[in-house]
This record gives C-alpha cells, structure tokens and sequence, in this order.
C-alpha cells in the first residue's frame, strides 16, 4: 500500500483536509520555505534537491510536479520573497506621512523584516546576486521607483541628489557584509545607514541624517525610545 | 623583477630547458595559472569551468597544477587575493600619507577607479565570478571587505569629522563596490574614471557634510 503524504491524510480537527487546490499551494510554499532556509545554511551552490525535499518534508515527485529543477524553485522563491518584501514596505506608511518620513519607514519595516527572516536577507543579498547579477536591476525597478514616487510632486519627477540606484547598491553591500559576519538578526543594528540611504536620493544629506537619527531612536515596532 | 605585485599577464618563462631555478619555474607556473583562472572564470564561469580548461590557458600540467593547488577554488582564492593585495598596494599608496582627509580620500577612490579601470578582467572576477563559488563566497567577502574597511580607518587623522552615522566607514565603502559592480555589469569598468566627482560627492558626504564634499567633488572635476 502506498503510503499517504501528511496533505492526502484524512482530516482531522488539527489537519483538516484541504481542497486540492490549496493543499498544491501549501506544497508550494513548503518548498519555497525548504529551499529560503537551505540556501541560508549551505548556499544556493550546495543546496541539493534532497535538502530541500527533506526540508519540505515532501518526495521528490512532489518536488517535480511544482518545478522543473533547483534553479526554477529558486527563481520561484526569489519572486516569493520580493513580492512580499514590497508589499511590507507599502503596508508601513500611508498617503498623510511627508516623502522623507515614508522612505524611512519602508526602509525599517524591511530591515526588520529581514533581521526576523535571515534566510530571505541570505537569498536576497547572497544567493540570488551569485546566481543572476542582473537581478539587482530587478530589486530596483521595485524600489527606485516606489521612492521616486514618494517624492513626486504634481506629476514632476524630483531632483536627485544622489543616484538612488547607487544608495541601493550601498544598502545591498552593508546588509551582505552584516550577513557574512554572522551577525545578520543584528540587521537592525544598521537601520541609521540604512535609513540614511533609502533617504538621501531624493531629500539630501540633512534631511537623510534626520531620519537616521529618528530611525535609531525607534524601537522596532515603532515605539519611541524614552 | 619578481615581487607579489608583478603583473600577472607579462610574466612567461621560455619552453623547454632554460636551466632556470626550480623555485621560479613553480613561481611562474603558480602565476600563470593564477591569471589563466581569471580569464577562464570570466568567460565561462566558475561553474563550468574545468581545471583543465586552466591548464590549458597557463600551459602547465595538471601534476604541476596540483603540487600548487588543491583544486580549482584554492586556485580562484589565491587568484583572487593577488590581485586584492595589488589593489590594496595601489590604493594606500595614494590614500595613507600627509595632507587633509577629504584629499586623501578623494585621490584613494581615484587610484580605485583607475585601477579597475585598467583590467576590466580582473574587475569582473574579484567582484562578479567570485561571488559563484559557493559558501567560501562569504569568508571571502567578509575579509576582502574587513581590509578595505580598516584601511579607510588608518587613514583618519585629527581633520577627519567624526561622522554621525556609526557605519560611516561602510557606506563608503560600500558606495565604492556598489558602483563598480554595476558598472561592471554594464560593461562600463574602463570608463570608471570619468565617474570620480559623483562617487567623491556621496562617499565624503556622510563624512564632512554637503559643503566639503561638494568642494572635492569640484576639484574631482576639475582635475578628471
């Protein structure tokens, strides 16, 4: 007899039994999560389908029937991660904060996101540039722009200051470092420079060292030190 | 000449019997096979590329190559510390000394630029290829990053602001990767120099302040 998979199991009130089409998407996504944390212990490079089946806790069928290979798991991932990294940053400010104000607290809700998730920090700033180079060209069409949009005014694109795809490239270098030192649930640690980053672009060094400054004294969560 | 610095490209020793010491035969062939990983590396990438694909480039034998190296990353690795000691050697020679710190530093990211500049090759391996190799990639990164970031700091003197941000040190060395990476990407290393008073600009900013950086960022200009 074929033994059953924990998703074909009959339900149960902890394990009720999901429609198909659900229990695909948590398959999915299992193995999504599989490959985000194997990556962050062993690299992308030394991943191999096995970790990430075992991880999942599915069979290598399984495995087969969502990708092709590693590498289309891995892209499948990295979009996962992106998009929920954007959806973070959006949900973190609405339309009443001032531009510099909104940048900053986009720029805090995903470093923590990141210091409470390595395995994403490690796939984002490790993994997927080793693999890709040009990915950072799509980590930018997702960021530049949303910034760029803060600062817009009545349909005029503002001055930049400095090149905001540059500052990206710094925060991507720091947060990569923090990672290679070990120290990557102290992500936070860098939300000063982080903030005066995601800031400078477009609202110059005062204005950014400002933010910084507010950025340092918040506590995760957005609680003003006191 | 022969000193860690030489260049890696110009140095062939004669075929057949030379009667040259043994010591500098192994020095030659070890750096032969150096350049030859480099310009393997980026053309095929460090995946793909065989230890013979190195042979073959260098012209030495596979004993020899494995009396140097234990495999093709030991080989990738030393490569690539050659040619960051090289870099590091042009970049203190500018940077460490006399004379104001913006200066320094402004003619420190010059001597940076030009150096990348001058090998697009070696610019693609140190920052590109190397970042393939697989969990080594990060101990690689963290000491290459680690020698960059406390040469910045032995250059401070008494005129050097203290910056506000902790991790000023980082940001400026992370503006230097981030472009260079980029341009990289782009094709674009050889034109590098002509970025000089906008890198100026924004890695002196969080440093001294808006009015001396853009003051070195007009002398960059200047003198570009």
């Amino acid at each position: 007899m074929q033994k059953l998979r924990s998703s074909e199991r009959s339900g149960t009130v902890l394990r009720p039994t999901l429609p198909p089409d659900v229990a695909g998407r948590t398959q999915r996504q299992r193995i999504i999560d599989a490959i985000i944390e194997s990556c962050a212990v062993k690299t992308y490079a030394a991943t191999t389908i096995t970790d990430i089946v075992s991880r999942a806790r599915i069979s290598r069928t399984t495995f087969y029937k969502h990708f092709d290979d590693k590498r289309s798991c891995f892209d499948a991932a990295l979009d996962h991660c992106l998009s929920e990294l954007q959806e973070i940053a959006g949900a973190s400010h609405d339309a009443s904060d001032a531009p510099a104000d909104a940048a900053r607290k986009a720029a805090t809700a995903v470093l923590e996101t990141l210091a409470a998730r390595p395995g994403l920090a490690q796939l984002l700033t490790g993994d997927a540039i080793a693999l890709q180079p040009k990915v950072i060209e799509r980590y930018r069409r997702a960021t530049v722009p949303a910034l760029e949009a803060l600062w817009r005014s009545g349909g005029k694109r503002p001055q930049a200051h400095t090149d905001p795809r540059l500052a990206f490239g710094q925060a991507q270098v720091l947060i990569l470092n923090q990672i290679a030192i070990g120290k990557v649930d102290r992500l936070p640690d860098l939300r000063g420079e982080i903030v005066y980053l995601t800031v400078s672009p477009y609202g110059g060094h005062e204005e950014a060292l400002k933010q910084a400054r507010i950025a340092r004294e918040t506590q995760a969560g957005g609680a003003v030190k006191r | 000449m022969i000193d860690d610095h030489e260049d890696l490209r110009q140095w062939r020793l004669p075929r057949g019997r030379h009667g040259l010491p043994r010591e500098l035969v192994e020095r030659s062939q070890r750096e032969r096979l150096m350049a030859a990983v480099v310009k393997v590396t980026v053309r095929k990438g460090y995946e793909s590329t065989t230890v013979g694909d190195i042979l073959g480039d260098a012209g030495v034998g596979r004993e020899s190559f494995y009396e140097l190296f234990d495999d093709k990353l030991a080989c990738v690795v030393a490569a690539h510390k050659l040619l960051l000691d090289d870099l590091e050697q042009q970049v203190r020679a500018a940077y460490i000394g006399d004379g104001p710190w913006p200066e320094r530093a402004r003619k420190g990211l010059e001597a940076t630029l030009e150096w990348f500049a001058a090998d697009p090759e070696a610019a693609r391996f140190l920052l590109v290829e190397t970042s393939t190799v697989g969990p080594t990639f990060r101990s690689i990164f963290k000491s290459e990053y680690a020698r960059f970031t406390s040469m910045l700091d032995e250059g401070f003197d008494d005129s050097t602001p203290g910056p506000e941000l902790t991790e000023a040190t980082s940001l400026g060395v992370g503006a230097l990767l981030a472009r260079i990476y980029e341009e990289i990407l782009l094709n674009r290393v050889a034109e590098l120099p002509r970025l000089l008073p906008d890198l100026t600009y924004g890695f002196l900013v969080p440093f001294v302040g808006e009015v001396a950086a853009r003051e070195q960022q007009r002398i960059a200009a200047a003198t570009s």
